[in-house]
């Protein structure tokens, strides 16, 4: 049983279809990225599982109950857009309105442990409205984390926050889906921080979604490349231009050749040709990369 | 082996349990509460101490004779008769409306509304929930109301003279109609939800009657029966006047609830038909 299975959603506002036959499914257990440009139609599907915008047509399922199903919204935590806390008053009771209502047996204990999480007991009495931009994020996040949800759907959670607040935002998702029943949606643009936290994908483009695949199937689709720097730059290019069929400078201005072909070749053949390569390693394009090359083929 | 999860199924009373905590808390940890109470004592007291209009030898003379005046007319009034009829307990339904304009508006000025549609699968529950909650928000400022319009009219030594038990049911009959104005202003909010200022003044033109009075000529003009005007229109509160008794009394609960579930139910209608968030 997967915690998200969505078949054929499809929303519409008036004459624009936002999402269109969508397919979707999240295992039990995954931190599923979800990824797409601005206007394809995360945000909309992120709405429609947490019921804040009825479909159009198709179905949700979670934990395969329908999505209107109170047992399991009850079981939900979400942070859609922006966190959403009233501005005058302070993270502390912003954190129990959230508690009470999840009906929490042990309100304030729970909140402690929930701030104490996100690092921002320090922070409780300060009016919501005078929190930073990663304060915010933390409370928004420590909002939905409230109540141990089965469910967690984040949409941006990594917006605005510093180096630490995602290294502790990571570990705090994968000890949520340690026990392998509870599952985490993140849409995110921040590809490269996603990347080491999510262990299924899904990219949505139009509003369809263009792929799914877990993260290894992602690190097999993800081509090798050779990375290189010699002495006559211009020279070594053009050379191996005229060898290899896909060969770019990057931003960091070395070389990259993507055919198949090991560094001690590329080394061998540009020697023969009298260029002396100073730097040769081989590496993989990240997410980032793969969405790029993704979207660019869509186009 | 697949992992099993049992999800448990929140009882109406759990669920509403919930929801009520959230308002409930809100309500007395922000100020606007207080504001309102405040509101609903001074402007009552201002009115009844203070107003005095010219006779017809341009004396001063004051507007109100007698204490209780400013709680509730003599007898039942559709229209008003006299400018001093104007101001009685009714006008805590004009507070009422913006007060509850702001509270809900607040929900979606902020973003919690998707906390609550989340985890709240029933649009009902907001609707009981707010209602509830608005509706006790009011009977307090008719409490607040009755002592500031008292307090004042004392001060200024007015004539005391009342029928106890009609006063008693008068001003009973004005809280308990709370629940209905809350429940039409909910409704109000929830319809407009997207637009706070156009909320608020549509809570603003119900209170003061403007809209109803409107709707009413149309009615009448119609030559619907008074039952209709009472329940879906006046909302039975011009009955709790100074004659009131045990029967006005039960007449204003009955539409009271009356009032809550259909606007309750029109409410949830739109909320599961709608974007909320």
């Amino acid at each position: 049983m997967n915690a998200v299975e969505i078949k054929n959603l499809s929303k519409n506002f008036g004459e624009k279809q936002a999402v269109c036959s969508l397919n979707m499914s999240v295992p039990m257990g995954a931190i599923y990225g979800f990824i797409g440009e601005n206007g394809s139609g995360k945000s909309t599907t992120e709405k429609m599982i947490c019921g804040l915008i009825p479909k159009s047509g198709g179905s949700i399922k979670l934990y395969g109950k329908d999505y209107i199903d109170e047992s399991v919204r009850a079981s939900m935590g979400v942070l859609i857009e922006a966190p959403g806390c009233y501005p005058s008053l302070t993270v502390w009771d912003n954190m129990m309105l959230q508690a009470h209502n999840l009906s929490i047996s042990n309100p304030e204990k729970e909140v402690i442990s929930v701030l104490k999480k996100v690092r921002m007991e320090g922070a409780a009495g300060n009016k919501y409205k005078n929190c930073s931009l990663g304060m915010k994020q933390r409370v928004g996040i420590a909002m939905a984390l409230l109540g141990n949800p089965t469910l967690l759907v984040l949409d941006e959670p990594l917006n605005g926050l510093d180096a630490d607040g995602m290294r502790i935002m990571r570990e705090v998702f994968k000890d949520i889906v340690r026990d392998g029943t509870r599952s985490i949606i993140v849409s995110s643009h921040l590809l490269g921080e996603l990347q080491k936290v999510a262990t299924h994908y899904g990219i949505i483009r139009h509003g369809k979604m263009i792929c799914e695949m877990t993260a290894e199937e992602l690190d097999k689709s993800c081509r090798c490349f050779v990375a290189l720097k010699a002495e006559e730059m211009g020279k070594a290019k053009a050379l191996l231009e005229d060898k290899y069929l896909k060969v770019v400078k990057d931003e960091a201005e070395y070389i990259r050749v993507y055919d198949s072909v090991t560094p001690e070749e590329i080394v061998s053949y540009l020697y023969n040709h009298g260029v002396c390569v100073t730097e040769i390693q081989t590496d993989k394009i990240g997410l980032e990369e793969y969405y790029i090359d993704l979207m660019k083929e869509g186009k | 082996m697949s992992k099993e999860i049992k999800f448990e199924s929140p009882t109406l009373a759990k669920r509403i349990k919930g929801m009520l905590g959230v308002d409930f808390y809100r309500l007395f940890h922000t100020p606007l509460f207080y504001i309102f109470l405040a509101i609903a004592a001074i402007i009552p007291a201002m009115v009844s101490g203070m107003t005095a209009l010219p006779d017809p030898n341009g004396n001063m003379t004051a507007l109100y004779s007698n204490v209780w005046q400013i709680i509730a007319t003599n007898e039942p009034l559709y229209v008003v008769r006299e400018i001093a009829d104007y101001a009685n307990m009714n006008m805590v339904f004009i507070f009422g409306g913006i007060m509850v304009s702001i509270f809900i508006g607040h929900d979606y000025k902020s973003g919690y509304v998707k906390q609550l549609f989340t985890t709240h699968a029933k649009k009902q529950d907001y609707m009981i929930s707010k209602s509830l909650v608005c509706a006790f928000a009011m009977a307090c400022m008719c409490i607040t109301y009755f002592i500031g319009g008292t307090v004042a009219g004392l001060l200024v030594k007015y004539d005391t003279e009342v029928n106890v038990p009609a006063l008693i049911f008068a001003i009973a009959g004005k809280m308990v109609m709370s629940l209905g104005w809350a429940s039409l202003y909910t409704f109000l909010n929830v319809i407009f939800r997207r637009y706070f200022g156009v909320s608020i003044f549509s809570s603003f033109f119900f209170g003061t009657g403007i809209l109803i009075i409107g709707a009413a000529a149309i009615l009448e003009g119609l030559g619907l029966p008074g039952w209709i005007l009472n329940v879906f229109l006046y909302g039975s509160s011009v009955n709790a006047s100074l004659a009131s008794n045990l029967g006005t009394f039960i007449l204003c609960a009955i539409i009271s609830v009356a009032w809550a579930f259909e606007y309750n139910l029109l409410g949830t209608m739109i909320l599961d038909k709608c974007d909320v968030y």
